[in-house]
């Protein structure tokens, strides 16, 4: 053959094999490459989303001082279980207990000026008994008979109003007690402090911003989850849900409805920024749990996948 | 008579490697523009598939990925919620200054990534590992940033820059296709790549998402955007619509266009010139031919032989030299170079057009030919 036997034909056959070897060599589209934890998925057919937060099944508690006054004694620490009723605070209480001191010392002497006042009055009253037991009229003048019953009448009102001199003693005293007793804060209720934001020697004052201890029970806890208000007419009430941890997918907290609290809310977005605007609002749900074997702690962000019945009614389109 | 043909054809040398080097260099000028302007628009949607996700969603008027539409916070659990959606995540993606040690400031793209799963994270890694961007302050950049940002001996790993004012310390260098614009990537976290974004009242660029195994990816997509109002597109779409969107703004398209439709015509003039006088010059034998009796048929078969001969010739060293010089002057991704094969066989179709051309001249040329000619 002819055509063999020029250089050319070597030269063309051995570029086609070249590109052709490259081209099949050249690398394709790479898989994607796997994700560092699993993402969470819906374990169900048709599922609305959500983004969740655990959070203390009772409100948290800020607790504030009734007073402004200067702190002595702080009573508790950080995850200290406390009872009803238990001591939290102690707030300088120095100055009512000088008061109380006065106010008690007002007691005796208001009792003894009683007894000074029976005393009186059972003298006048035997003085009187006994100038009326005269027989003979022309004895006793009619003038010192009148004189000793006024006196004795009169001493009996001062009697009445040392009583109620005493009371109001006593009403002072108790008072400064009762005062006194305020000045230690005690807790409202069974809970766990979460917070101690204040140290023996601050000064507090109510209504300050910083919360003095927060007092929260972290041993039922429950799941607020925030759905678009798009999504919000897919939500039906009852429906069980799941919830992951932030990047721990493997784990799944099955979730028991509790209740879709009744206002939408603007979504919280945290950017720090003092000028937040309102993106999006988001219907909230509550879910119940039970605790997982693994740890977790009020605050933590979770991904929630609720029920949802047959995916019949879309949402509408709303502007994105 | 094919022997005499291709005799004919290999006789004269001069002419034949004239023609040769013509169709050559037209083959070589077209592949080697055409797969550099493939490669450029690879190059385009390396914002894409650099990340290698399955399904974005975005604003619907979004028309390209560099392009960000941000996009409210909520629309990752509305794309969960959306039936035959197996995951969704969170992509920010936004234009950042790094300000080096030296003082010097670099543009950067600055990506987060969903921090439990990282999807969207680089392939391959040079050095360092990316499950270490969970660390405070961590970033990992691609090997352009290395280039781009002074060389490896002012970023590595262990290297502390600012974005934005706020410390950002280098944990990895990724390997990554590198971008149209030559801006190098910083790869973050979601939540870190928010906190050194500027401050914008809605912080997610995209959602990416994957269809569940069982659901084809273009139904899931479809429903996605029909279902949440957004716009969702496939890798491939939304890749696509990049390199659209690059054409039509860019005059790259027209820029290549014009090149390679210069190679074709040069390529035709050539080859059909030299092969014309090719003919003219082999009139008195291929009169002798007629002469003999051969029919004008077969003496056109003869010439489509010997045109397709050299066509073929041409072709096989036009794409070798072209795809020689690809390997070695792309070979560390410097320049765009990206050999198809629909490239190939456009090329292919575009020379059998020449050669085509070329033979066509020369038969009508020896369709008048009298065989009397022989005798002048």
């Amino acid at each position: 053959m002819i055509v063999l036997k020029r250089l050319s034909v070597w030269v063309s056959l051995a570029g086609l094999l070249f590109t052709a070897w490259i081209l099949i060599a050249a690398k394709k589209q790479e898989p994607m490459p796997t994700p560092i934890e699993p993402p969470p998925t819906s374990p169900y057919e048709s599922t609305v989303a959500a983004s969740g937060i655990i959070e203390a099944e009772n409100e948290n508690v800020r607790i504030a001082p009734p007073a402004a006054g200067l702190i002595t004694k702080v009573f508790v620490k950080v995850g200290d279980q406390v009872a009803l009723e238990a001591p939290l605070l102690q707030l300088d209480d120095r100055e009512l207990r000088a008061q109380l001191a006065v106010r008690q010392a007002a007691i005796p002497p208001a009792q003894a000026r009683i007894e000074e006042q029976k005393h009186r009055v059972e003298d006048l009253q035997v003085q009187y008994k006994r100038l009326q037991a005269v027989h003979d009229r022309r004895a006793v003048s009619e003038d010192d008979v009148k004189r000793t019953w006024y006196a004795m009448e009169a001493n009996k009102r001062v009697l009445v109003r040392n009583d109620a001199d005493l009371i109001q003693a006593v009403a002072q005293r108790d008072e400064t007690k009762i005062l006194l007793e305020r000045l230690t804060v005690r807790s409202p209720r069974a809970g766990t402090i979460l917070q101690v934001n204040v140290r023996a020697g601050e000064y507090a004052t109510p209504g300050a911003s910083e919360t003095l201890i927060l007092l929260g029970e972290t041993q039922r806890l429950q799941i607020r989850a925030d759905v678009d208000e798009v999504n919000a007419p897919l939500v039906k009430a009852g429906n069980p849900g799941v919830a992951y941890l932030k990047g721990s997918t493997a784990q799944a907290i099955p979730l028991t409805f509790a209740r879709i609290e009744p206002y939408i809310v603007p979504k919280k977005s945290l950017t720090g920024d003092n000028t937040e605007r309102v993106d999006t609002r988001v219907l909230q749900i509550i879910y119940h749990f039970t605790r997982p074997p693994f740890p977790v702690y009020a605050g933590q962000q979770v991904d929630v996948f609720i029920k949802r019945d047959r995916a019949t009614n879309t949402p509408g389109k709303a502007a994105p | 008579m094919s022997y005499v043909a291709l005799k004919m054809l290999f006789g004269d040398r001069a002419k034949y490697l004239m023609l040769l080097c013509g169709l050559t260099f037209c083959v070589m000028l077209i592949v080697q523009q055409g797969s550099i302007f493939w490669g450029l628009m690879i190059w385009s949607q390396s914002g894409i598939s650099n990340l290698n996700a399955p399904i974005w969603v975005t604003d619907p008027n979004i028309s390209q990925v560099a392009e960000v539409k941000p996009i409210a916070s909520t629309t990752v659990e509305r794309v969960r919620s959306v039936p035959g959606v197996e995951w969704a995540v969170p992509l920010y993606r936004g234009v950042g200054r790094a300000r080096l040690a030296n003082g010097e400031y670099h543009q950067i793209t600055l990506m987060g990534l969903d921090a439990s799963t990282l999807i969207g994270r680089p392939g391959h890694m040079q050095e360092g590992r990316i499950e270490d961007l969970r660390t405070p302050d961590a970033v990992v950049v691609d090997q352009w940033a290395v280039e781009r940002m002074g060389g490896p001996e002012a970023i590595k790993v262990g290297t502390i820059f600012e974005i934005n004012d706020k410390k950002a310390r280098v944990v990895g260098i990724a390997h990554v296709q590198k971008d149209f614009q030559n801006i190098p990537s910083v790869y973050a976290t979601f939540e870190r790549a928010t906190t050194y974004a500027p401050p914008e009242r809605r912080l997610l660029s995209y959602v990416l998402a994957k269809a569940r195994d069982n659901e084809p990816v273009e139904a899931v997509t479809r429903r996605i955007a029909e279902q949440t109002g957004l716009g969702a597109f496939t890798q491939e779409e939304f890749g696509w619509k990049t390199i659209l969107w690059v054409l039509k703004n860019t005059g790259i398209g027209i820029n290549f266009g014009t090149t390679i439709l210069l190679g074709f015509i040069v390529g035709m003039a050539i080859a059909g010139q030299t092969f014309y006088l090719f003919t003219v010059e082999n009139l008195k034998q291929f009169g002798a031919l007629k002469a003999m009796g051969a029919s004008t048929f077969a003496l056109a078969r003869m010439i489509i032989l010997q045109a397709f001969t050299v066509g073929l010739i041409g072709f096989g060293v036009g794409i070798g030299l072209a795809t020689l010089f690809g390997t070695l002057a792309a070979s560390r991704g410097q320049l765009p170079f990206s050999e198809t094969w629909p490239l190939l066989w456009l090329v292919f179709g575009s020379l059998l057009a020449i050669c085509i051309f070329s033979a066509t001249i020369s038969i009508i040329k020896l369709a008048k030919l009298e065989p009397a000619i022989v005798f002048r």
